[in-house]
């Protein structure tokens, strides 16, 4: 049973303000629901006033500008975007990471901006987003702020949002030409689950030169993007060698925990294999 | 608490209830409407076994406040025979032996009207998929991804 609530449902943007103003930390924005209801029936996180962001048009964009990038609003579920063609096309390591989320009736209602304010360490979306340096946009009575993704984790199910501040859209910038992306998700069954480790990278040539971005889910307290092993790409050596230093750094720059998907030892040995096999992936195609 | 008012259409009957913002759909289904074909298990998302059709898309109806349908058109498996004749897929089920228990049946038989509605001929792979969401633990997954095929053949 979930615990007892008020609701509301705004269709504008003012009216929303106003409640979450009102309620503050009482007040839950209510998007998908497949984390919020789990968690309020799980005593997890506790709220008074339920606000419905569904029936706000503002928040239904998602567009794509060529030149520019995507805009994906608040409201727009995971099904949508694995049906979006230029997702496809022009962000294959998003819309890989976005199949592995739940299932497709979860799909149907689950958003991607929910994924990300949610704010867990194993949120798939998540690594995509870091190796395409999308940014944030949030929205209050105040005014508008725009924050790169990789300052918007805070800590476990913790992010920058005050309890008054919504997140408008993610935008997603034009990834560099020519990019190879994937996302690499381990998982204990076949079917659908957290992930025990998830690893996005991407590559692309600069002058002659392969640069990577390397992003992961599952080993730290915030979905995590490792510059360090990406700079391993940019020293000298032999590509073999470049790949094994950039699996040596991400491995020391990870920090995971045991729990019921997987010891911390069995991540960390985890890391070491996807990144290595992501990175062999990416090195021959580029 | 207070209750809020809701009106929507069900199985293409309208209703008027008056709910309490903690109750789920699932709740106002088997509870409210005394609709038992949509079944209560995990109640968090991942069994699936509480699958509706919200104008006209599957959702999980656990993971689904009462308050949200609010305007809005369901379908329960209770809703998908017409005049007391089986649909195709209900049949096929039965010829397919495609249940045990039977406690899934009914989200497997809406997700199957749903899959079948917007793509009339699915691959395997693409009926597997539609179908991950929701659990067999009598574990008769093969049956009822031929029972799904076997319509969309018979149909062409
Ligand atoms: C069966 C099942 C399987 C799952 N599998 C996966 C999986 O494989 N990978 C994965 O990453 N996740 C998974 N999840 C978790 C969840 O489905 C996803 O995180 C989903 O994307 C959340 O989106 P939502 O719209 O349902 O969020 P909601 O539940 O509506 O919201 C989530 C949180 O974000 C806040 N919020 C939502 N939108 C905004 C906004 N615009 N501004 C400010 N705050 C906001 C809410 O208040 C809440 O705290 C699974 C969940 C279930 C039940
Ligand atoms: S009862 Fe709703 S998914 Fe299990
Ligand atoms: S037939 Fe028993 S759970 Fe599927």
């Amino acid at each position: 049973m979930l615990p007892k609530i008020e609701y509301s449902c705004p269709q504008t943007l003012e009216e929303l303000f106003e409640i979450l103003e009102k309620y503050k930390e009482q007040a839950k924005v209510l998007a998908g629901g497949t984390d919020l209801l789990v968690s309020l029936r799980d005593r997890i996180e506790k709220a008074r006033h339920i606000v419905d962001i569904k029936k706000i048009k503002e928040l239904e964009k998602l567009e794509y500008r060529e030149g520019e990038g995507l805009v994906i609003g608040a409201t727009v579920t995971l099904r949508k975007i694995l049906e979006s063609r230029v997702v496809k096309e022009r962000y294959p390591v998003l819309w890989e990471a976005v199949r592995t989320i739940g299932d497709m009736i979860l799909k149907n209602r689950a958003t991607l901006v929910g994924n990300i304010c949610n704010a867990s360490p194993a949120a798939d979306s998540a690594p995509a987003l870091l190796i395409l340096e999308a940014k944030v946009r949030i929205l209050s009575r105040e005014g508008f702020r725009e924050v790169p993704i990789e300052n918007f984790f805070t800590g476990v199910k913790k992010t920058i949002l005050k309890p008054w501040e919504i997140v408008k859209e993610v935008f997603v910038p034009e990834p560099p030409r020519n990019h190879f992306g994937r996302y690499l998700k381990m998982m204990r069954v076949m079917s659908e689950d957290l992930s025990v480790v998830g690893v996005a990278g991407l590559g692309y040539r600069e002058g002659g030169d392969v640069k990577i971005r390397l992003a992961y889910s599952s080993v730290a307290p915030t979905p995590l993007r490792i510059r360090e092993a990406e700079e391993a790409f940019l020293k000298p050596g032999t590509i073999e060698e470049k790949i094994e230093r950039a699996v040596q750094i991400a491995a020391e720059k990870v920090s995971p925990i045991s729990d019921v998907r997987g010891s911390a030892e069995y991540r960390l040995h985890l890391v070491k294999v996807l990144t290595r096999r992501l990175l062999k992936q990416i090195v021959e195609v580029v | 608490m207070e209750k809020k008012k809701i009106i929507f259409k069900i199985n293409g009957v309208e209703k008027t209830v008056e709910v309490e913002p903690n109750k789920t759909l699932l709740w106002l289904i088997r509870e409210v409407l005394k609709l038992k074909g949509t079944k209560k298990a995990c109640e968090r998302g991942d069994c699936g076994l509480c699958t509706v059709l919200l104008n006209g898309e599957p959702v999980k109806s656990c993971l689904v406040l009462a308050v949200e349908v609010d305007g809005s058109e369901i379908v329960t498996v209770e809703g998908l025979s017409r005049d007391g004749e089986l649909t195709p897929i209900q049949k096929a089920f039965i010829e397919h032996g495609a249940l045990q228990c039977g406690f899934c049946t009914p989200a497997f038989v809406i997700v199957g009207h749903w899959l079948l509605n917007r793509n009339p001929n699915p691959s395997r792979e693409e009926v597997v998929e539609a179908l991950n969401g929701v659990l067999c633990r009598c574990t008769g997954y093969r049956p009822i991804i031929e029972a799904i095929l076997d319509v969309a053949k018979k149909r062409k």
